[in-house]
């Protein structure tokens, strides 16, 4: 038996079926149960835990349906149409639930109906495991299940009572005026019309979903659980090839791949892939995954593999150019694209960039890395126009400490990385002025820029951050921003 | 001496790369093969990428990959595509792969390479040991892609690579408008190691580069010790005449 500590101190949260049946039921006070049976075990109960192993159950149950939501502390709804025919049927589909819900100890009820709200009310007043209401039978079907399965308040549901409705089916024959008329507030008969039309399918009744439904996706039952690497990228070879069949036949590609597999004992692993382009060429998803496969843990054995694809993309089939020399472009960008794809499959999300130009003048705004997403210009009208600028640039400037300043020009020595260096040639200053109408730059300084060669020969770009009583804080500083080649 | 600049080739001809003449100057540096360039001292890094890029003017147009290694990043900075244009006038495409780790950066050179989808691999690395260039020298001869190494000054010992230079900074040439401010940026390059032509070993360039005729030029007025152009005036005392 487990305890919740509420608002009237202690009260039991749930019992076992020999607690039940002593008349021990969820809400009753804890000094009022031990009084009923003084030698029962009571622990407190973990709401977190039990809120994180329903969420672990619900991303196993995808093997039967994408579509999983949550319901309320304690139950899964699962959106079966177009899922059933792959186990041969509803009723063979709850009893292999069931089955595997046995298998793991998990005590259950499973309802299934037209829909989620008649379903709901089979799964708590069934008097069956498995409770399927036929289809189009919901009303009569649903007729002798108590009020309070209809997913109503509980004061809504005491209130029914007293009006001497228990029963779903009494609800039918009364009038909608005449029960709305009944109730004080009209929202509390707003409620009951509302989820009375939502079991019978008269409103609408979605179901919000743990992740969005893929629209592709292929799926593998194993006859016997699979552990071996070599098995399990068997799999993946066939689900590939449907896969792809599937995308090639609706001329779309995916830009995302993930990979699910369901452990017998409950388990779900899942590895996902992205690329650069929209692609279904089987080949080059299996590289990819190739990288990934050791990741997945198979414990004692995976029995189901299913490949979805994600952020499907129109696709344009692309003829080969026949010889190198009559290729219209210098760039190959389906290869580019697949070894950016191999490269971020190994080294992680974001490993391949590009240098998009913004249009500003300060440095460190004007040029940013970007991923690859495919495109090689994603150029956003930047201006490569801009004084000279040097090959390294640093990705914040380093201070530098200055030993002989002369105002408005550059310094004779400066300290950077604790070596003294001396100036032996310099141009500049090429000013730039702050960014004065973005709110991240109000109180920027305007900075003087000079490239400077030492004795040595090495190139320096820096900088003095400010002018000399511009009455924007104290002394400027200097700064190191890139080398010159 | 001017080395002759090859022409931009034109898109039709994309596959006719002009004839690669491996015996001259600079022997196939970033045309063909896996070329190592080493910093003279600690530094000279920006220098190096300066020359390589240049020297990459010479391979077939299409886009570069530019592995860089993060340690190596953060002490030197990245490659700004405003500064490399001096250097690239063809603004080639450039991917950027930043690997934290020694072995990924090389997987990631050799998994360029064998694709063939860039043009040029140029890679910061803080070193690669014998096995690790013979891979990429026998891939690079297989698919056609030319790789070309930047490494920190410590590089020494056995490579695979068909050349070693060995490049540092030095004082750029005259400026004709302003005697105090920069010039054209010069190098004074090694050849260390060179397998194709191996006379050549030991050799010094003193290169200056010409932004206007996009080449090189030996700057043999340096090399031989005469006088330059025009004498510089020291800033310093400059500044003390100004004062």
């Amino acid at each position: 038996m487990l305890t919740e500590t509420g608002a009237r101190g202690r009260v039991i949260a749930a019992a076992s079926a020999p607690a039940q049946a002593a008349g021990i039921l969820p809400g009753l006070g804890f000094a009022d149960a031990r009084a009923r049976l003084p030698h029962l075990i009571a622990e407190e109960i973990d709401r977190t835990s039990d809120a994180r192993a329903l969420r672990s159950l619900a991303d196993w149950m995808i093997r039967y349906t994408p579509l999983v939501a949550i319901d309320g502390l304690d139950g899964l709804m699962l959106e079966t149409t177009g899922c059933d025919h792959l186990h041969g049927g509803e009723a063979a589909m709850a009893a292999c639930l069931s089955a595997h819900l046995t298998r793991q100890g998990i005590t259950h009820r499973i309802g299934l109906a037209d829909t989620a709200g008649a379903a709901h009310a089979a799964a708590h007043g069934g008097a069956e495991t498995i409770q399927i209401i036929a289809p189009a039978e919901t009303q009569s079907g649903l007729a002798n299940f108590p009020i309070g399965c209809l997913r109503l308040s509980d004061d809504t549901v005491q209130m029914l009572r007293w009006f001497g409705l228990t029963r779903i089916g009494q609800l039918y024959g009364i009038d909608r005026k005449a029960l709305e008329r009944r109730f004080a507030s009209k929202q509390a008969s707003y409620g009951v019309l509302k989820r009375l039309d939502q079991v019978l399918g008269i409103s609408r009744d979605p179901i919000s979903p743990l992740r969005p439904a893929p629209d592709y996706m292929a799926r593998l039952p194993c006859p016997e659980p699979i552990g071996t690497s070599e098995a399990i990228s068997e799999g993946l070879r066939r689900l590939c090839a449907d896969l792809c069949a599937d995308l090639a036949d609706h001329g779309v590609g995916a830009r995302g791949f993930a990979l699910h597999t369901f452990g017998a004992d409950g388990t779900h692993g899942y590895v996902d892939i992205t690329v650069a382009r929209p692609v279904r060429h089987a080949t080059h998803i299996l590289r990819l995954f190739a990288e990934r496969l050791d990741m997945i843990d198979p414990g004692f054995g995976i029995d189901c593999l299913v490949l979805e694809a994600r952020r499907v993309e129109p696709m344009d089939a692309s003829a080969m150019a026949l010889s190198g020399d009559l290729a219209a472009q210098d760039t190959d960008e389906v290869a580019l694209a697949a070894l950016a794809d191999r490269i971020v499959a190994k080294l992680g999300e974001g490993a391949v960039q590009i240098q998009s130009l913004n249009q500003s003048h300060i440095p460190e705004y004007a040029e940013r890395m970007v991923p690859f997403e495919g495109d090689l210009i994603p150029r956003h009208g930047g201006s490569l126009q801009q004084g000279p600028r040097p090959i390294r640039l640093f990705e914040h400037p380093e201070r530098v400490d200055v030993l002989a300043e002369v105002p408005d020009g550059p310094p004779v020595r400066f300290v950077w990385r604790r070596v003294q260096r001396r100036v032996a040639r310099a141009d500049g200053p090429e000013r730039l002025a702050p960014e004065w109408w973005k709110p991240s730059q109000k109180a920027a300084r305007a900075r003087d820029y000079y490239r400077i060669e030492d004795p040595g020969g090495r190139r320096y770009w820096i900088f003095r951050n400010g002018l000399y009583g511009d009455g924007r804080g104290g002394i400027p500083e200097w700064y190191i921003h890139g080398v010159f080649a | 001496m001017d080395i002759p600049s090859v022409q931009r080739a034109s898109v039709l001809c994309a596959g006719k790369t002009p004839p690669v003449q491996m015996a001259a100057f600079p022997f196939g540096l970033g045309v063909s093969g896996v070329h190592e360039i080493a910093e003279a001292a600690h530094g000279d890094l920006p220098s190096l990428t300066g020359f390589a890029f240049a020297a990459s003017r010479q391979c077939r147009p299409g886009p570069l990959l530019w592995v860089s290694q993060q340690t190596l990043l953060a002490e030197h900075g990245q490659v700004s595509t405003r500064g490399r244009r001096v250097f690239d006038p063809m603004e080639r495409e450039c991917l950027y792969v930043r690997p934290r780790k020694l072995i990924h950066a090389l997987w990631t050179i050799e998994e360029a390479i064998r694709s063939k989808a860039v043009a040029a691999v140029v890679a910061d690395i803080e070193a690669a040991d014998f096995t690790a260039t013979r891979r990429l020298v026998l891939a690079s001869s297989r698919h056609g892609v030319p790789v070309t190494l930047l490494m920190p000054y410590g590089r020494e010992g056995s490579t695979a690579a068909a050349t070693r230079w060995r490049i540092g900074a030095v004082p750029s040439a005259p400026n004709r408008l302003d005697p105090r401010a920069l010039g054209a940026p010069r190098w004074r390059g090694v050849l260390e190691r060179c397998r194709t032509v191996p006379n050549m070993v030991g050799q010094a360039f003193d290169l200056e580069y010409n932004d206007e005729t996009l080449s090189f030029s030996l700057a043999a007025g340096l090399a031989v010790g005469q006088a330059t152009p025009r004498a510089v005036r020291p800033f310093e005392a400059e500044l003390q005449q100004a004062v």
